[in-house]
């Protein structure tokens, strides 16, 4: 939808593809053209390459841009769009394949002379032996994180504290990795203590030019997906913006690197940054970014596709007019550990109003299906200064009302409360010690409020339900479909008027 | 009409009167006029209190016979409606004495990536037991008591729907 929307800003028309059970599904509605390309299962449809291109080549497009998730960071597809005639809106194939391997990407940034994460020089193939590895761990010492060579988001990532956990966690990353990826081969990095996440996102035109932009705090994370994000980062200050933007822009540079891409570093509390890895694609959090420069990622990627020169002005890229946050909110329960919640939505309310964007693909009546990521929002807020952009995030939440599944909707309303958060000290594993400490108790309790209100709804529902009326919400799959029912004596007058308030 | 409505922290008695073709409503011994109006997306509007009325936007489901789920401003509220409600202390489940053989259910369809346990295993409370992938996540099913495993229902590489049981514990 973000992809749609861009095009029709510029006067394109677009072209969506679909899996079975996305039929309905507000991309395909919004889009000029659509076409199927097979089951829900992501293999069947948006994992496959040959569908994708051939729905291009009937369509007739002229470029394919790979959104933010499945084939968007696969150098296969790449390649098999510019072997198609197509023009891939993204780096080139080589590129992707460089930075996409996370030991090859760690040597580009070490070739351009920026600092990475102490870790492993070469991958581990998904067969190599256990004791190698544990020789590796032992060398950088505990506790050491796993990694896919192929990975992002979190998946095929354990971190291992004490050499006994290492052989079950070195299962797990492959296994993951390997349904995630296709590929199980891992390697290791020092764990870094309390380290933020702070990364830069740059744009690269096809003409040398890489222009880096203010950077983005990313630390609120649960088991190493990023939860919010907000930019500019409240503890970056502008000497140090300078630097690690730098930084940013010369491994790009040395790679060659075109269209949008962010790199990852952690930020240690002595304001020292360590490459960390690169995302070769636009990413989700990219709306806060366009919410403090005012430009437009994603028309940018088809310009620069097209063969524009990259004429920003540096100044508008790294100068940060006021702050923006992002929450991502999940079809999932907050309150059941974070389990998916997939189902039908039976009603909305999504916020909006001054400063609020709200990204978001869900609606009355849709289902959030069990084959995808269950993200339903990318809700951003925007504020002359942090307190402002709180403010005004915590207004939106308020005003997010999803009926019929669990969202995180009520965990984010309590973070954006949470003093560590209001006074930014925060790093990457900030939140999952917070939740620890919470030991699973619920973030929806309701107040004294709250329940006396829902008592005297409830109540006004017997009541009314009793007399025939019906209060209940007619988009709830639970409602009752019988007819209330009607005395047969003198029922004439009580019918009438059953009728009178259904209608 | 006097129903006792049952709200997590505590049980309400909430009485309804009709006068004059408007309602008025005494819970916890204070009486308010209150105004429901229906509106978008199957919501109500309240507006309780006069002259000065707070405003409440609110949207009732039935999860089960006598019991609703009452969504105020956003936020989810479960209720019990007539004499039939229990009071579901926070955290009951997992500090209350364990009454009966845990099932542990699949919360989702998906699919058994890991069985952790097998028939006879002693486990302690919060232990994995099964590890299910839905939604290209994975999500270990815990047990809510310590015991013994009585039955293991599931195979890894097992697709299974919501609600299968998948281990039984003593």
């Amino acid at each position: 939808m973000r992809v749609i929307r861009a095009c029709r800003d510029m006067g394109l028309a677009s072209v969506a593809v679909y899996s079975e059970c996305d039929r309905g599904a507000r991309h395909v509605r919004l889009a000029d053209e659509a076409f199927a390309i097979g089951p829900s299962a992501p293999t069947d449809s948006y994992l496959r390459i040959d569908r994708l291109i051939d729905a291009a080549r009937t369509s007739g497009a002229d470029a394919v841009h790979p959104g933010y998730g499945f084939l968007a960071e696969n150098e296969v597809f790449a390649a098999a769009c510019r072997d198609a005639g197509l023009t891939f809106i993204g780096p080139a194939p080589e590129v992707i394949a460089l930075m996409g391997s996370k030991t090859s990407a760690r040597h580009a940034a070490m070739a351009a002379g920026v600092p990475v994460v102490p870790g492993t020089a070469q991958p581990f193939a998904p067969d190599a032996p256990e004791a190698a590895i544990a020789d590796e761990a032992a060398r950088l010492g505990y506790p050491v994180l796993i990694k896919a060579v192929a990975g992002g988001g979190g998946k095929g990532m354990r971190l291992v504290a004490a050499p006994g956990d290492l052989a079950s966690a070195t299962r797990a990353a492959r296994s993951e990795a390997g349904a995630a990826f296709g590929d199980a081969a891992i390697y290791l990095e020092r764990r870094l203590a309390r380290p933020r996440h702070v990364e830069v996102q740059l744009l690269g035109d096809l003409h040398g030019t890489v222009q880096p932009f203010v950077e983005r705090e990313c630390s609120i994370q649960r088991r190493h997906q990023k939860v919010i994000e907000e930019t500019p980062s409240p503890v970056v200050s502008a000497e140090l913006r300078a630097r690690i933007t730098s930084a940013a822009a010369a491994v790009a540079r040395s790679v060659g690197y075109s269209s949008a891409g962010t790199i990852e570093f952690l930020l240690d509390e002595d304001g020292r940054f360590y490459f960390l890895e690169m995302n070769t694609r636009l990413q989700v959090e990219h709306p806060i970014t366009e919410l403090v420069t005012g430009v437009d990622l994603v028309e940018w990627q088809i310009r620069i596709a097209r063969g524009d020169r990259l004429d920003l002005d540096p100044a508008v890229a790294l100068t940060p007019r006021g702050h923006a946050i992002e929450c991502r909110i999940y079809a999932e329960d907050p309150d059941a550990g974070f389990m998916p919640s997939p189902g039908r939505i039976t009603a909305i309310g999504a916020p909006a109003g001054p400063f609020v964007r709200d990204d978001s693909g869900a609606e009355a009546g849709s289902d959030v299906p069990i084959f995808y990521d269950p993200m339903i929002s990318k809700l951003s807020a925007w504020g002359a200064d942090r307190r402002q952009a709180i403010g005004r995030m915590q207004r939106a939440l308020g005003e997010y009302d999803v009926r019929g599944i669990r969202t995180t909707v009520p965990f984010f309303r309590w973070m954006l409360a949470e003093p560590s958060f209001e006074a930014a000290a925060f790093h990457t594993s900030t939140l999952d010690e917070l939740l620890q400490q919470r030991q699973g108790e619920s973030f929806s309790t309701p107040n004294e409020e709250e329940e006396e209100v829902a008592a005297i709804a409830a109540a006004l529902h017997e009541d009314a339900s009793r007399a025939g009326r019906v209060l209940l919400d007619p988009a709830a799959r639970w409602v009752r479909q019988d007819p209330p029912y009607v005395a047969p004596r003198g029922g004439w007058k009580r019918q009438a008027r059953v009728e009178a308030l259904r209608s | 009409m006097t129903l006792e409505i049952g709200t997590p922290s505590r049980a309400r008695v909430v009485q309804i009167v009709r006068a004059e073709g408007r309602l008025r409503v005494r819970i916890d011994g204070a009486s308010r006029p209150v105004d429901a109006v229906r509106v978008g997306g199957g919501a109500w509007s309240l507006l309780i209190g006069h002259p000065v009325a707070r405003s409440y936007e609110v949207a009732i489901a039935e999860s089960a016979p006598g019991e609703l789920v009452v969504y105020v401003r956003g936020r989810l509220v479960p209720v019990t409606v007539g004499g039939r409600f229990r009071l579901r202390r926070r955290g009951a489940t997992a500090a209350g004495a364990p009454s009966g053989p845990q099932r542990i259910v699949a919360p989702m369809s998906g699919r058994v990536i890991n069985v952790l346990v097998k028939a006879g295993d002693a486990v302690e409370a919060r232990q994995g037991l099964v590890v299910v992938e839905a939604m290209k996540m994975e999500n270990e099913l815990r047990a809510i008591h310590a015991g013994t495993v009585r039955e293991v229902r599931v195979a890894e590489g097992a697709s299974v729907e919501a609600g299968t049981v998948l281990v039984v514990i003593e």
